[in-house]
């Protein structure tokens, strides 16, 4: 190459090039908008869960029934604290309650940091543990309700539900609430986990 | 590009590496945890030598539909952790997957939830075998089967373990998930 040939290039000091030659780029949309979304769900499941974990925790807490007549062989009251497994009920759906109201923080600074991984990974642990005892409250009472409406021949458990309607009636309405709680859980963990992702 | 970079990996996954290692052993001991649940509650029959007028005198894991669906869930968890073994040795291999980690935290958390229902529901009528309750006339029946009672009891704690395992697993995939290297 023959050196008189050399390219020159010319600086202007002190001058801004002016945007002619290449494409100007436009701002790209922050890759996080679609976490952004995630949080914002998440936020709103969580307040569905609050509201459905604390409704169980209400409605077999205030399950008392007391029946106008009484025969000799069975109680004529029926509250829910006649069987442990209703009381671990009410404990455990008002703790999975108090803990969804204490995580909305965390949810909303979720929403405001979308990128940000140690709050979410706290909330999927945390969602995790809470999705476990509303499993076991849930389960549990739903299997002494099944007892309740059926009974069992081969045990001689008697089906206590034809004398207590309306405790029956309001106590699974409460296992119902609990496994609405326990499905909206579910899917704030699963939401959770694809919003960690790297984007 | 060498090949020996291949067989590295990619920089800053090498902790997904052990995490995922950790994994595959967790998986390999819930799969015992929860067959032993189900073949211990599935083989229960104990006939007692004498009978009375009111009570029977055979007991199985069938006569309470709750210690039925116990050993469904409990076989069908672990199958699903034998056939998940196979994604766990692909997670050792390759630890910058994503997708199929999310799969998996899928998956582990329906499980979970399947496993913690039927350990739970049958730790209410073990309960209530045990103690009975006398606000509703249910009589406990561990006095006159002893060893039925003994079997019933026992399996809840594989399948208890499980649980634990399956929260640890969960929480190890959302770990790998959110490493940024």
């Amino acid at each position: 190459m023959k050196s008189g040939d050399s390219t020159t290039i010319n600086v202007q000091d002190g001058a801004t090039p002016k945007g002619k030659g290449p494409v100007p780029e436009a701002p790209l949309p922050s890759p996080g908008g679609w976490k952004k979304g995630a949080a914002i769900f998440d936020f709103v499941l969580r307040l569905g869960a609050m509201v459905s974990a604390l409704a169980a925790a209400a409605a077999m807490g205030t399950s008392d029934q007391t029946l106008p007549f009484f025969t000799q062989f069975f109680q004529f009251q029926a509250s829910y604290d006649d069987l442990p497994t209703f009381q671990f009920f009410v404990v455990a759906m008002a703790i999975v309650a108090g803990y969804l109201v204490l995580s909305l923080p965390f949810s909303i600074v979720c929403i405001v940091r979308p990128h940000s991984v140690g709050p979410r990974l706290l909330l999927l642990v945390l969602d995790t543990v809470a999705l476990t005892l509303a499993t076991a409250a849930g389960a549990a009472a739903a299997a002494i309700v099944y007892l309740a409406h059926n009974g069992n021949p081969n045990t001689n458990w008697l089906a206590i539900c034809q004398q207590f309607g309306d405790f029956c009636q309001k106590v699974s309405g409460a296992v119902v609430a609990s496994f609405v709680s326990v499905v909206a859980l579910v899917t704030l963990v699963v939401v959770s986990a694809i919003a960690l992702r790297r984007g | 590009m060498e090949a020996g970079d291949i067989s590295k990996g990619k920089p800053g996954f090498g902790a997904n590496k052990g995490v995922s290692v950790l994994d595959f052993v967790l998986r390999i001991v819930a799969f015992v945890c929860t067959l032993g649940s189900a073949i211990a509650m599935g083989t229960t029959n104990e006939t007692l030598p004498f009978f009375t007028q009111f009570i029977r005198f055979r007991a199985r894991f069938n006569d309470l539909p709750t210690f039925t669906f116990f050993v469904v869930a409990n076989s069908v968890a672990s199958a699903y952790f034998i056939l998940s073994l196979p994604l766990s040795i692909f997670h050792i291999v390759k630890s910058g997957a994503q997708n199929s980690r999310i799969v998996m935290v899928i998956l582990d958390t329906v499980v979970l939830a399947l496993v913690t229902a039927g350990a739970s529901a049958s730790a209410a009528i073990v309960y209530l075998a045990h103690k009975g309750n006398t606000r509703t006339n249910w009589f406990s029946i561990c006095q006159q089967f002893n060893s039925f009672c003994e079997r019933i009891s026992g399996s809840l704690i594989g399948s208890f373990g499980a649980v634990v395992v399956l929260i640890i697993l969960i929480l190890l995939s959302a770990v790998a998930l959110s490493r940024r290297p």
